[in-house]
């Protein structure tokens, strides 16, 4: 897959192996065991299931009472029409970018620290999109009517209008869904096998062997196995730059103030890297200090992502800068008064926690120090994800409450039904990563072990004996 | 198919078994090994995956279904705007892509799945649970008049054990 463990030829690209990257890593008997241990059940993980389940039953509750009292409880207020499902929407499709931007794209550039991070990032892609997905379906108010979304002839023979971006989201949205579940699940297969070929108990034996479909590590399955991954990631890697492109022609292709810049795509992009990098700090650390796996995701590919984290907070930064440029410059009122309004107006505060969060305190990873110290790195985390929901908050909110007639302005104050729901996102998704890395390996066992040095009977070659 | 499967400890060791194997031509083999290891791939020389074929298959499929959807619905069911294309190619071109996506990635696992031959529903009668933790295997399927030519070879390569598969 990855990498290999020596170079053969010339044509053929590799990166550091194990010795060089992972040093406290010897043997392929070594990486089952601690991946292994993984999988066992601690007291951390018990309490983390049993708060994620009670904050996803707040949501679900929530919802049980929207469905049952009307959307009109949502703190909608025309014509802020859309509020707190869409910028959650926006922040999860976020966040579901890292996972295959680490999975596909560092893989296509042979990035050596993505070995050790990208399964979890990969499955945190995963459960953030199922996460993002719910929101069209809990904002369009009567969810038993979701299938109207999917493009197919209804009752007044209209299909929906393929020049809308609502209609590409769910064309982007699911194959987005579909191919980063595909994605996880082809590269977990061989993992699977392993994990089976361990397990004493029958019953969990028997739905590891059909979930590894027989696989046996045999040179056939090898061989097509890494042609088909290679294929993925390639189709992945424009997939994941489409996916918030898309995301944000849903703001673009409106003419409100504020949205219809060509600036977006881009911007979005940058954006749902930035924050994706931010949670997987958010999930990978406390699991490598929970089940000691500090020799595996080292302070070495710690201060890899946050050197991207840093890149793409610059990135995201000059976006701000440039957008109240364009305004300023394109002599357009409202759009200058929207401008001013984000930073001085009624939404001041959400707009300079964005900033700081955003542009400010990511700029201490310049420091090596702090790029290698994992707390402040857990710390930093929350502060982008927090300071990136709130860039969400400031597109959707101050742009629809100020729009271009001065009747038409209102406030917005999401009810404690968007709060639920906003906390319920979070107890859903991190109920279903909880129950993942408990029944499936967190870390790829093959791709750690393709950079061990094998096994050699000739002195002097390395490897294990 | 009977023959014969010996287990490997070290890498060297099965890339030479493979070699030699090959070289006298005493069967087809099947290599069970932990991970991918390129230079047990050069000493198979097998042929280049034929997945490829249907990833291209799938993705020009995927982009023609797409576009091909899009165009078709707008001139059935037309959403009349003066001055603009009933059918017009530039936001089909997204629904095109997700769809050469969407098709193209899933003909691939599909592909996969049938040059793999997996799902495999029977049971692999030289498969040992070792080769996908630590240890090499490697399998010939020959005739019975050449199985002790076989495990001569295996044992001067310095396997650990020579079992029959039947």
């Amino acid at each position: 897959m990855a990498t290999m463990a020596e170079p053969v030829g010339p044509m053929r690209p590799n990166i550091a192996s194990a010795d060089v990257q992972l040093p406290a890593i010897k043997t392929f008997e070594q990486v089952d065991e601690e991946i292994a241990n993984t999988l066992k059940p601690t007291k951390a993980w018990f309490l983390g299931l049993m708060v994620a389940v009670g904050c996803m039953l707040l949501g679900a509750s929530a919802w049980t009472f929207q469905v049952y009292a009307g959307l009109g409880n949502a703190g909608y207020v025309p014509p802020v029409m859309w509020g707190v499902y869409i910028i959650t929407f926006v922040f999860w499709v976020g966040i579901g970018h890292a996972g295959t931007l680490i999975s596909a794209i560092l893989y296509l550039f042979r990035a050596g620290f993505r070995t050790t991070i990208y399964r979890a990032s990969e499955a945190m892609t995963v459960f953030a999109v199922m996460t993002a997905g719910l929101f069209p379906i809990i904002h369009i108010g009567r969810p038993w009517k979701f299938f109207w979304l999917i493009p197919y002839p209804n009752w007044r023979l209209l299909w929906p209008n393929f020049k809308s971006p609502l209609v590409w989201d769910v064309f982007a949205i699911s194959t987005y869904l579909t191919i980063s579940t595909t994605f996880l699940y082809i590269g977990l297969i061989p993992d699977i096998a392993v994990i089976r070929d361990r397990e004493k108990n029958p019953t969990r034996k028997f739905i590891l062997s059909i979930l590894s479909l027989g696989w046996k590590n045999t040179d056939r399955e090898w061989r097509h196995f890494t042609r088909a991954y290679l294929f993925l990631a390639a189709f992945s890697t424009p997939l994941v730059l489409s996916v918030h492109s898309v995301v944000s022609f849903d703001f673009a292709m409106a003419l409100t103030p504020g949205w219809h810049a060509t600036i977006f795509p881009p911007y979005f992009v940058a954006g749902a890297i930035f924050s994706g990098f931010a949670m997987v700090w958010t999930i990978l650390i406390p699991i490598r200090k929970w089940w000691k796996l500090e020799h595996y995701v080292t302070l070495n590919h710690l201060d890899a992502t946050a050197k991207v984290v840093l890149f793409t907070s610059l990135v995201v930064g000059c976006a701000y800068l440039v957008e109240f440029w364009v305004a300023w410059y394109s002599g357009v009122k409202p759009e200058q008064d929207y401008f001013f309004n984000r930073v001085f107006g009624e939404w001041w505060w959400a707009a300079w926690i964005m900033l700081i969060c955003n542009m400010v305190l990511p700029l201490s990873l310049f420091s090596q120090k702090l790029r290698r110290n994992t707390a402040w790195l857990f710390i930093l985390s929350i502060f982008i994800n927090i300071g990136m929901w709130f860039e969400r908050f400031v597109i959707v909110v101050p742009s629809l409450s100020h729009e271009f007639e001065p009747w038409q302005w209102t406030t917005y104050v999401p009810s404690w039904i968007d709060m639920s729901f906003l906390v319920g996102s979070f107890g859903w998704f991190f109920m279903w990563f909880l129950l993942f890395i408990k029944q499936l390996p967190v870390m790829a066992i093959i791709e750690v072990k393709e950079i061990v040095p094998a096994r050699r009977a000739a002195a002097g070659q390395g490897g294990h004996h | 198919m009977p023959g014969l499967v010996a287990n490997f400890r070290e890498l060297d060791r099965t890339v030479s078994a493979v070699k030699e194997l090959q070289r006298r031509k005493l069967g087809n083999l099947t290599v069970y090994s932990p991970t991918i290891h390129h230079e047990l791939e050069d000493a198979i020389e097998a042929p280049p995956s034929p997945v490829r074929r249907f990833t291209l298959i799938g993705g020009l499929c995927g982009v023609t279904m797409g576009y091909w959807m899009a165009i078709w619905t707008s001139d059935y069911w037309p959403l009349v705007v003066g001055g603009k294309a009933v059918a017009s190619w530039i936001p089909y071109t997204i629904i095109g892509f997700e769809m050469m996506v969407m098709v193209g990635a899933l003909s691939t696992v599909f592909g996969m799945f049938i040059t793999s031959r997996i799902p495999k529903l029977v049971v692999d009668v030289a498969f040992d649970p070792r080769y996908t933790n630590g240890d090499y295997g490697i399998f010939v399927d020959c005739p019975p008049e050449k199985e002790k030519d076989a495990e001569g070879l295996f044992r001067q390569h310095g396997a650990t054990e020579v079992r029959h598969a039947r």
